[in-house]
């Protein structure tokens, strides 16, 4: 019968935060090495062979050729990248499709894809890190360049 | 009283009525279960955590979905289901409304504090133009927005120093649009919320407790009560002056046995007249419903209250009920007390006529101001002399001195006070100066049963 509201609020307040940042802490904080398909290969990574160009691929035999990754299905929508790459090297990396369902997905996409192609020009593979706040167009994004490379290699 | 009489043999001692058990373990473990089920739909559709934004949105996303977890709660707490209002009790169903109330107010701040600074962190943009983008283009939002500012309203309104500066009618009306607000931010939940936009299932789960939660309240808040008034057709019979201050109220219907109305319990009033239509208000029963006739006993304490007295005969009423947990099933011992202060006594009268008990295992406590003051003393009188009861009356001083209800008082009119069950009803004051002297007489807190609607 004798409340004791002061209590109460405080062991609320201590139990709400504690369980949210325990939550939170038990989840994994940064990307693992992507696992699937190209797990396996993932230690030879940018070995993009030069020579015929298969799939989608276009250009000139030993020059430059533009690959398209598949369409990768993520839960807010669809994510597609485009490649071009002159003899083994990346020269460039577009997202041709992503999430565009609504608004705050545009945001995602419109802030998230300029870093994940920067990280493929630098790491000139598909070990790329997630770009925080994209999880899932960073995994999408991932798997369809793989699917690109995996193109190029042939 | 000297009650030196043995008790009983006990084949011959009156069966003990059946020990009615509390279902607040029960409730409040449902309720955690699905807050953990609503913890385990984020922890399913979340992969990483990663920077400071991680940790904002996720957090925000946490709160979000506990915020909406607990506003199908509080809307199912005061649907009137007869498990909360008989089985808890209205008064402490409305008590764990107004916490969870407070505390889904809280989340519902966290929630959008900590989305404005995730979101702002990703994008790199300050705080209040992120909070603007959010409002004004992610989609549903607007409607969210709005439903939140009514949350928050209704939450501010709430608070005790607010509510005792308005009319109970304003506070109640605002109440209401809570439903509206709840409605308005549904959208935004299954627009936006990232564990719904993958998960048919967990889609599904969410509509389900809304749906249910609303099944509800059309049930028990519409259907229930409408069928009542239909089928019972209750009037103003007469209006009887008690004390100074204090009405009596018959009301006549058919077939009111049928109401189930236990001892100790109320009825939510509805006077139809102009004036008073508006609201209805909770008015124990003051006399076993027989003969045709409910009584409710009311003091002149608010608008409300104070215009029963005027009240002509025939006039149409609309009554919810029966409800309150304040009746013989709460009972564990052979001996009881009910302790009275004003117009507490209503419940208590019933329960002092048709509690099952030996002569001398009976007492009634009433304490008023004044003697004139003493509601329906001939009855409470002619009851204590016709089944053997002790009536205790605790009046004022001559001179106004308070008298009040404690620990030494209470061991001395009852020695064996802490093996009695003790039913309390009355001002919040008067009760909570109570109960601490019963605690300090030695009556177990499991065995004081009190009913209080303050918050």
């Amino acid at each position: 019968m004798r409340a004791h509201p002061i209590r109460r609020t405080v062991l609320t307040c201590v139990a709400t935060v504690s369980v949210t940042t325990l939550a939170l802490a038990l989840k994994p904080h940064s990307q693992p090495v992507t696992a699937g398909p190209q797990a396996p290969r993932s230690s030879q990574s940018p070995s993009v062979p030069g020579g015929t160009g298969s799939g989608t691929g276009s250009g000139s035999a030993t020059g430059q050729r533009t690959l398209t990754g598949e369409t990768v299905q993520t839960r807010y929508g669809p994510v597609q990248v485009e490649i071009t790459v002159d003899g083994a090297k990346i020269t460039a990396a577009r997202a041709v499709k992503t999430p565009s369902g609504d608004r705050r997905s545009q945001d995602i996409a419109s802030s998230s894809v300029p870093t994940l192609v920067q990280e493929t020009l630098d790491a000139q593979s598909a070990r790329i890190d997630t770009v925080s706040g994209a999880t899932f167009t960073s995994e999408g994004y991932m798997t369809s360049l793989q699917s690109a490379l995996d193109q190029a290699r042939g | 009283m000297t009650t030196t009489h043995s008790p009983p043999p006990l084949r011959h001692r009156a069966p003990r009525p059946a020990r009615r058990h509390s279902p607040a373990v029960p409730l409040l473990a449902a309720a955690g279960a699905g807050g953990a089920a609503v913890l385990a739909l984020w922890w399913q559709g979340t992969g990483v955590v990663s920077g400071a934004d991680g940790w904002l949105t996720g957090a925000g996303r946490i709160l979000g979905l506990m915020c909406g977890y607990m506003c199908a709660l509080l809307v199912a707490l005061m649907a009137r289901v007869p498990l909360l209002e008989k089985g808890l009790g209205s008064d402490r169903t409305a008590r764990w409304h107004a916490s969870a109330g407070r505390w889904t107010v809280g989340l519902l701040l966290g929630h959008i504090i900590l989305i404005t600074l995730g979101y702002a962190a990703q994008s790199r943009t300050d705080p209040v133009s992120e909070l603007g983008t959010i409002v004004l283009d992610y989609p549903e939002m607007l409607k969210g927005t709005a439903g939140a500012a009514v949350l928050a309203l209704v939450g501010f309104v709430s608070a005790r120093a607010v509510r005792r500066r308005m009319r109970y009618e304003t506070w109640y009306y605002l109440h209401v649009l809570t439903y509206a607000a709840i409605f308005l931010a549904f959208g935004h939940q299954l627009a936006l919320g990232a564990d719904f936009a993958g998960g048919a299932a967990a889609r599904a789960a969410w509509y389900a407790l809304y749906l249910g939660v609303a099944t509800l309240v059309l049930w028990f808040r519409v259907l229930v009560p409408v069928r009542l008034n239909v089928r019972h057709r209750l009037r103003v019979e007469a209006v009887v002056r008690e004390a100074p201050g204090v009405t009596s109220v018959w009301v006549s219907g058919r077939r009111l046995e049928a109401l189930g109305a236990k001892p100790g319990q109320f009825f939510r009033w509805r006077f139809l007249t102009p004036g008073m239509w508006g609201a209805s208000h909770p008015y124990s029963l003051s006399a076993v419903p027989r003969g045709g006739f409910l009584r409710i006993t009311v003091k002149a304490l608010g608008d409300h209250s104070a215009s029963v007295a005027g009240l002509t005969q025939g006039t149409r009423v609309w009554a919810e009920g029966p409800y309150g947990a304040l009746t013989a099933g709460l009972r564990r011992s052979r001996r009881v007390l009910l302790l009275a202060g004003g117009t507490g006594i209503t419940p208590l009268r019933t329960l002092f006529e048709t509690l099952p008990a030996a002569p001398g295992d009976l007492t009634l406590l009433y304490r008023a101001r004044t003697a004139e003051e003493l509601a329906l003393r001939g009855e409470l009188e002619s009851i204590a002399a016709g089944r053997g009861a002790r009536l205790v009356y605790v009046l004022n001083d001559a001179d106004g001195g308070r008298r009040d209800v404690t620990a030494d008082g209470l061991r001395r009119m009852l020695p064996d006070i802490a093996a009695h069950d003790v039913y309390l009803c009355g001002p919040h004051g008067l009760a909570l100066a109570s109960y601490d002297a019963l605690r300090e007489a030695g009556v177990p807190a499991s065995r004081v049963h009190y009913e209080s609607f303050e918050l």
